[in-house]
């Protein structure tokens, strides 16, 4: 699964290149290319961040039917299959937030959660398929929240690493 | 369609017609419901989360707040008047070969963008992006930036608002980034520094224009005050001797010591505080960004003996 989703990265990079390398001959040749250098090298996984362009994919329809403004600052990594994050975010009362992670492993299961500081839950609503999860928030006051991503997958052994990006938007 | 609805559709049709309206409206109850326990059977609503007892790893990324997102609240609360809070300083005041300045500086002029956006004033955007250009050009990000300046000055004048908002985050964005390529990832935290302190200053001024609680909880940040505090103290020594860095940081100090009397007293932050706040930043602003007022008036009053 692990290799199913690095070789994904290595594919959307290569999608990006289609425009330039028309060509279906030297399409393959970088292809090969790039699959062998980043199969040998964990640098260029953190360049293709293809976890981050399905999170911004989730947040698309959300930003086009309801007008959020989606942050171009965001956060993403690794993450042991199973495990979870906890990341710390300033919040504003009076906006609307939706926070959406992605994972490249198509056969992850991945939740993102979103806590106050003393712990509770303040989600008001939430979605979860496979490697695609969301949470909505109406901030009850203005403070640091907690948002928890966990990032589980069958198929993994313990404690293989999956990728993870979130993003999130406001109004 | 409800009952009445149901009722209305029914008295105009004959029994075969009814027997396959009533069969079809049926089909649309259970299909709703079958989506209604669908959408129930969503993810489980979580329980409280011990967060001192978190077993998993604490991303140590901090995302900084762009204006707009305060702003916006600033917007729903009110009326603003944005336009008199657009401060673009004149080109020679933002001209150096410091860095430290210039990505202070560059921060400053993006939160200026937003303040522009907000006022959806052309003209001043279109000043705004021009700058931008030549502020990157400065710090050698010229090629990074062009891309985003012509982007913002296009959506000025086509008045697509969201566009410009989205391209001034993007603009600092990739100032960061490029920055952390190149290991100038202090200059990056200064860029965020500096667009944080303008968007304080103009949220400052706004919320004394016109106070009250609602408002004045928007500077209830004392995370992020700690944040470019710890941010300051990590840096290479020579940015942390830098005169406006040690004096940023004094004045962040100040500023935290201010928020976290909210806390304390748990009443919000009072008309004086916050406008003893906005002073704060205003004073740091002067040091890379605003014409200091009182130097410029030494220095106006010493020509004027000079002259004499």
């Amino acid at each position: 699964m692990k290799t199913e989703g690095r070789a994904r990265l290595m594919t959307s990079k290569i999608t990006f290149f289609t425009d330039r390398f028309r060509s279906s001959r030297s399409l393959r040749t970088w292809g090969a290319s790039f699959l062998i250098v980043g199969i040998l090298n964990s640098t260029v996984f953190a360049f293709l961040n293809e976890a981050l362009s399905i999170a911004f994919e989730i947040a698309a329809p959300y930003v086009e039917k309801d007008k959020f403004a989606v942050r171009e600052d965001n956060w993403s990594g690794e993450i042991p299959a199973g495990e979870s994050k906890l990341i710390r975010h300033q919040l504003f009362r009076g906006n609307e937030y939706w926070f959406w992670l992605g994972s490249s492993f198509e056969n992850a299961k991945v939740t993102v959660e979103i806590f106050d500081s003393e712990g509770n839950p303040v989600g008001v609503e939430t979605f979860a398929e496979k490697n695609k999860a969301g949470v909505r928030l109406l901030p009850p006051k203005t403070a640091v929240y907690f948002i928890r991503i966990t990032v589980a997958d069958a198929n993994s052994a313990k404690g293989e690493t999956l990728d993870w990006g979130l993003v999130y938007g406001y109004r | 369609m409800n009952l009445v609805e149901l009722r209305r559709y029914c008295y105009h049709s004959s029994p075969l017609q009814l027997k396959s309206q009533i069969q079809h409206f049926i089909a649309i109850a259970v299909s709703g419901a079958g989506l209604c326990s669908a959408v129930a059977q969503g993810p489980k609503p979580p329980e409280k989360l011990d967060l001192a007892a978190f077993p998993g790893e604490i991303v140590e990324k901090v995302v900084v707040p762009v204006p707009a997102e305060v702003f916006a609240v600033l917007d729903k609360l009110d009326e603003p008047n944005w336009t008199q809070e657009i401060q673009i300083p004149e080109e020679s005041r933002l001209e150096t070969k410091d860095r430290v300045k210039l990505s202070l500086g560059f921060g400053s002029l993006v939160a200026e963008g937003f303040i522009a956006v907000q006022a959806q004033d052309v003209a001043e955007i279109k000043t705004i992006g021009e700058q931008a250009l030549k502020l990157g050009n400065s710090l050698g990000l010229g090629d990074a930036v062009q891309a985003h300046s012509l982007s913002i000055v296009d959506g000025a004048e086509r008045e697509d608002w969201r566009r410009v908002r989205a391209e001034l985050d993007r603009t600092q964005a990739t100032v960061r980034e490029t920055m952390t390529k190149l290991r100038d990832d202090d200059l990056g935290t200064l860029v965020s520094l500096g667009g944080w302190i303008r968007g304080t200053s103009a949220l400052t001024s706004l919320i004394s224009d016109n106070f009250n609680q609602d408002k004045s909880e928007l500077l209830n940040q004392p995370s992020l005050v700690e944040h470019f505090i710890k941010s300051i103290d990590s840096m290479d020594p020579l940015n942390l001797k830098h005169e406006d860095v040690v004096q940023i940081r004094t004045g962040l100090v100040a500023l935290l010591v201010l928020i976290q009397k909210e806390d304390e007293n748990d009443a919000g932050i009072s008309a004086e505080d916050v406008a003893a706040m906005g002073d704060i930043c205003r004073e740091i602003l002067e040091l890379f960004y605003f014409e200091n007022d009182e130097k410029a008036n030494e220095d106006g009053g010493q020509g004027a003996t000079d002259d004499e």
